[in-house]
């Protein structure tokens, strides 16, 4: 019976891992469109209209560009599919002192404008810190730069997935299936009437209470250390796993105490899991409001960023659980 | 007519019931309580909303010799800082965990992923500060000189993308895109050059604090919600972001949150029954067993659209999203039935429903995110619920191409379902797989053509299956994707059209000879190449140019057909000769045949 609790909730798993790292895929390569090179991305080519000073940056910056003398020329070539974006080219220059507002025309609902805007967001961007230079010294504007020697072309956002959303998520998707498994397991005694045969044997009540929430405990550590070695195939390191094994058991003992809770007050499986998962939602939305929360403290320990200092956090989270955990024998004895 | 009169009774008693029930299990106590939840639910979102999620907090460590700089940086709070003198910092640089130092102006980094991300999340952040500082002067002129408009035109889109270009399909596909084409000409005139010139200085927020230089955290926090204006039609160069429309996908979370709670009810009212043996009385008396589960299902139903319905008031949307929803609500309901009929105890239900709407929510999610990027997303009707939400258009074939399948299925479902609605599949402590087996055994039993139909029958799941498999091999490389893809989609069709012959042979339904294996292979795949066929005509028209769509059965007529009765026959053959435990092994032995079948089809495309 455990075992095959523990093989479902591995399959579960998977399946969730199947869908996560295509969102990071998909994900990074919104952002990182470098990252969609092996590919086989779709080219877009793109139409400028007219001349102008910002010709020059999209020249330089690698679009694959055509140029037309008209607005309707190009419109002309974007029905016929033969370019995927057209700029407008405007006649303000940097420095002078009017807004410089520039026309795109992009396909809806169109993987190719997409890349076709990505192409032309880096000389755009290029182009407006040399206008913005220009004009803000005139205010007496003193950006703060900074100085590299060669900077790396590598986004942050990738990392920032993985560590901060990713990862937390994993570790703690087994806490919130054990708590749930809790409540299944302790209504369905109540509900089967089997609990009276159960206490016809020499277990008392408390004691059959702790296998049970033992048993919901234990797997989740096992099943995060299933998820982190499934990342770290994937070439992802993560730090201090034992701390965070750590940490989604304590994790674990306060979710499932309280799943707990509620079955043992509500006996009935509708009303527990319906209640149980408004606490989970409430307690997912309280751990992103601090820092030194739960995920955030994963996000940290798996990035390497703190070590074993987190185990003062550590040591709250436990008494709250241990505090749980009398207040659940205590609903258990009545 | 009076049959009609005492069925409808009979099912609106079940219904009442049913409600009164649920009436009863949810007290005046659990309501307070979770209103009380609920309470407390909205004070931490709003607490989320003032503050911000902290996501990626302290996560890089950073050391600087200038203290001015240090408090610019810890603007933002991903960073902790520290401020040393040099030597010391330099040390602590090379000895310690520090993803960064920055000398001076300096900044240095270590070649690891981390640091490398540290150095690209600085850079946002001192640009983001640079922003704040200039909103502190009124000039929009010459604080921020550049503006892009975008404008999105509607194009007729090809689903070919370059590298799919020598599919054997592509001249005709090419024949539509050029006549399509002459049709958009009329739309030139209609795009003009909109919005050159629309007034980029009506734009009060920015600049509203005068003299002070320096910007506060708030305002740096702020920027990002100041310059990108109106839902980026408007915004300089470095506030252009890809068109996710994450908003609107977050926005229709909401939609279909209550519906898991209501499937949530409706599967634990069902097992109740079952595990309180309550259900028992009801098979027993004259309502059928149809009645009764319509009769069950008719409260939830009601419930879920009335509860659409008040969020589209309150949200504002279009009342269509309600007819966009219908179909979901429907597909996670008939799920969450099957999966009460078929687990043996709670703990297999939370786990049956979990893998369940797992599927379905990544079917109706995933596509949703890409909805204003790729026509590959309608297949989803989350994307359809997007576009309303964004006021765009949603166009009848739209609807029919994405909620179709979603009808279809959760209909399939509940007939499946019903077939064992009864003591001995309720009551009894069968596995899954047998449960099954049952119900296609009462569908084989019941229907006309038993095979042929029941491969037809099966389409729309098979069908459902492969089109997320479509999603999930969009992000692929193309070529390992579209081979992938054929392998799982044969298997999937393989097993659709040889679960009936197993069912057939396993049950003892019919002598197990070769004769009859070869008569059940020949019938099966024939129904399901007439199904895929009328299939085709329906739904998949406008996917049919695609190299998926090829696979898919769009190209000629007499291969398919007889692909499909030669793999299928070979599944048969296989349960026949080897027995009835080898069934998987036969299954794959079929989809190998039928995915080099196909994988010849496109060799043109993998190869290259």
């Amino acid at each position: 019976m455990f075992e095959k609790t523990l093989v479902l909730a591995i399959i579960v798993q998977l399946f969730i891992a199947s869908f996560s790292s295509l969102l990071v895929i998909g994900l990074a390569s919104f952002f990182d469109p470098s990252a969609l090179d092996g590919y086989n991305s779709p080219r877009s080519n793109v139409g400028i209209v007219g001349t102008g000073e910002l010709k020059q940056f999209i020249v330089k910056g690698h679009v694959s560009a055509l140029n037309y003398n008209n607005l309707s020329s190009a419109v002309t070539d974007f029905y016929r599919n033969k370019i995927d974006a057209i700029i407008v080219i405007p006649k303000e220059v940097a420095n002078g002192s009017e807004i410089i507002q520039i026309m795109t025309y992009l396909p809806k609902s169109d993987i190719k404008g997409t890349f076709a805007m990505l192409q032309l967001k880096k000389p755009l961007e290029k182009y407006e810190a040399y206008a913005q230079d220009l004009r803000s010294s005139k205010l007496g504007f003193e950006p703060i730069r900074l100085i590299v020697d060669k900077s790396p072309k590598k986004t942050s956002t990738y990392f920032e997935f993985i560590y901060g959303i990713l990862i937390p998520l994993l570790v703690f998707t087994p806490v919130f299936i054990s708590g749930g498994m809790i409540i299944d397991m302790i209504t369905e005694e109540y509900e089967r009437k089997t609990l009276d045969l159960l206490l016809v044997s020499p277990l008392s009540f408390s004691e059959i209470l702790d296998g049970k929430i033992i048993t919901a405990i234990i797997i989740v550590p096992a099943q995060a250390f299933l998820w982190l070695l499934l990342v770290t195939i994937n070439r992802v390191v993560v730090h201090n796993i034992g701390l965070l094994l750590l940490l989604c058991g304590i994790v674990a003992a306060i979710v499932v105490i309280l799943g707990a809770m509620i079955a043992v007050w509500f006996r009935k499986r509708m009303v527990s899991q319906y209640l149980y998962s408004l606490v989970l939602i409430m307690l997912f939305l309280v751990g992103y409001l601090f820092a030194n929360s739960p995920f955030n403290l994963a996000t940290r320990l798996s990035a390497g960023s703190i070590g074993a200092e987190a185990l003062v956090y550590f040591g709250v989270y436990a008494a709250l659980a241990f505090g749980l955990y009398v207040g659940v024998k205590k609903m258990g004895t009545r | 007519m009076s049959i009609i009169n005492i069925m409808m009774r009979g099912l609106f008693t079940i219904s009442k019931w049913e409600l009164r029930r649920t009436r009863s299990t949810i007290s005046l106590k659990i309501r307070f309580i979770s209103i009380f939840i609920l309470i407390m639910i909205g004070t931490a979102s709003f607490f989320a909303v003032q503050s911000g999620l902290h996501i990626n907090d302290n996560i890089y460590k950073v050391v600087v010799t200038d203290d001015k700089l240090a408090n610019v940086i810890r603007s933002d709070s991903k960073f902790e800082v520290s401020v040393l003198e040099e030597e010391r910092a330099k040390y602590l640089f090379e000895h310690d965990n520090f993803d960064l130092l920055i000398i001076g102006k300096r900044i240095y980094y270590q070649n690891t992923e981390k640091s490398i991300s540290a150095f690209d999340s600085l850079d946002k952040t001192v640009k983001r500060y640079n922003e704040a500082s200039l909103m502190t002067f009124n000039d929009l002129n010459n604080t921020f000189p550049v503006w892009v408009s975008i404008e999105n035109v509607a194009r007729e889109q090809s689903f070919i993308s370059p590298s799919v270009n020598k599919l054997p399909e592509v001249e005709q596909s090419l024949n539509e895109i050029s006549s399509s084409g002459s049709q958009s000409d009329q739309a030139i005139a209609a795009v003009g050059t909109p919005g050159i010139g629309a007034s980029v200085t009506a734009n009060p927020e920015i600049g509203k604090s005068d003299s002070s230089q320096l910007p506060s955290i708030k305002e740096i926090a702020g920027v990002q919600q100041f310059l990108p204006i109106s839902e980026q039609t408007l915004a300089t160069p470095s506030h252009i972001s890809p068109p996710v429309p994450f908003k609107s996908v977050v926005l229709s979370f909401l939609f279909i949150f209550p519906i898991y709670f209501i499937a949530q009810f409706f599967s634990s009212s069902i097992m109740e029954e079952r595990i309180k043996r309550k259900g028992e009385l009801l098979l027993v008396s004259p309502v059928s067993s149809f009645q009764i589960v319509l009769g069950k299902l008719l409260p939830y139903l009601l419930g879920s659209i009335a509860l659409v319905a008040m969020m589209t008031l309150r949200l504002g949307g279009s009342p269509w999203i309600i007819l966009v929803i219908l179909p979901i609500s429907l597909m996670y309901l008939s799920t969450s039935f099957l999966g009460a009929i078929i687990a043996r105890s709670y703990k297999e239900l939370s786990f049956v429903l979990i893998f369940l709407s797992v599927f379905l929510s990544g079917y109706i999610f995933f596509p949703a995110m890409f909805s204003n990027v790729h026509a590959i997303s309608i297949i989803s009707p989350m994307t359809l619920v997007v576009r309303l939400l964004e006021n765009e258009t949603v166009s009848i074939s739209d609807y029919m191409f994405s909620t179709i399948p979603f009808y279809l299925v959760s209909i399939l479902i509940f007939i499946f379902g019903i077939f064992i609605y009864r003591e001995e599949d309720l009551f009894t402590q069968k596995p899954i797989s047998g449960k099954l087996l049952d119900s296609i055994q009462e569908f084989i039993k019941r229907a006309y053509v038993p095979l042929f139909s029941l491969s037809i029958v099966l389409i729309p799941i098979a069908f459902s299956i492969q089109m997320m498999l479509i999603v999930l091999m969009f992000n692929f490389p193309i070529r390992i994707g579209i081979v992938f893809f054929i392998i799982v989609a044969a298997f999937i069709e393989e097993l659709v059209k040889s679960v009936g012959i197993y069912t057939v042979f396993s049950r003892k339904m019919s002598d197990v000879t070769t004769g009859n294996a070869l008569k059940f292979g020949i019938l099966s795949g024939l129904g399901f190449f007439t199904g895929e066929k009328v299939l085709l005509l329906v739904v998949i028209a406008s996917i049919s140019g695609s190299a998926f769509g090829s696979v898919m059965g769009a190209g000629l007529l007499v291969f398919p057909l007889l692909l499909h009765i030669t793999s299928t026959t070979v599944a048969s053959l296989g349960i026949r000769y080897s027995g009835c435990r080898y069934y998987f092994a036969s299954v794959i032995l079929a989809s190998v045949v039928h995915a080099a079948y196909n994988l010849y089809l496109v060799r043109v495309v993998i190869l290259g």
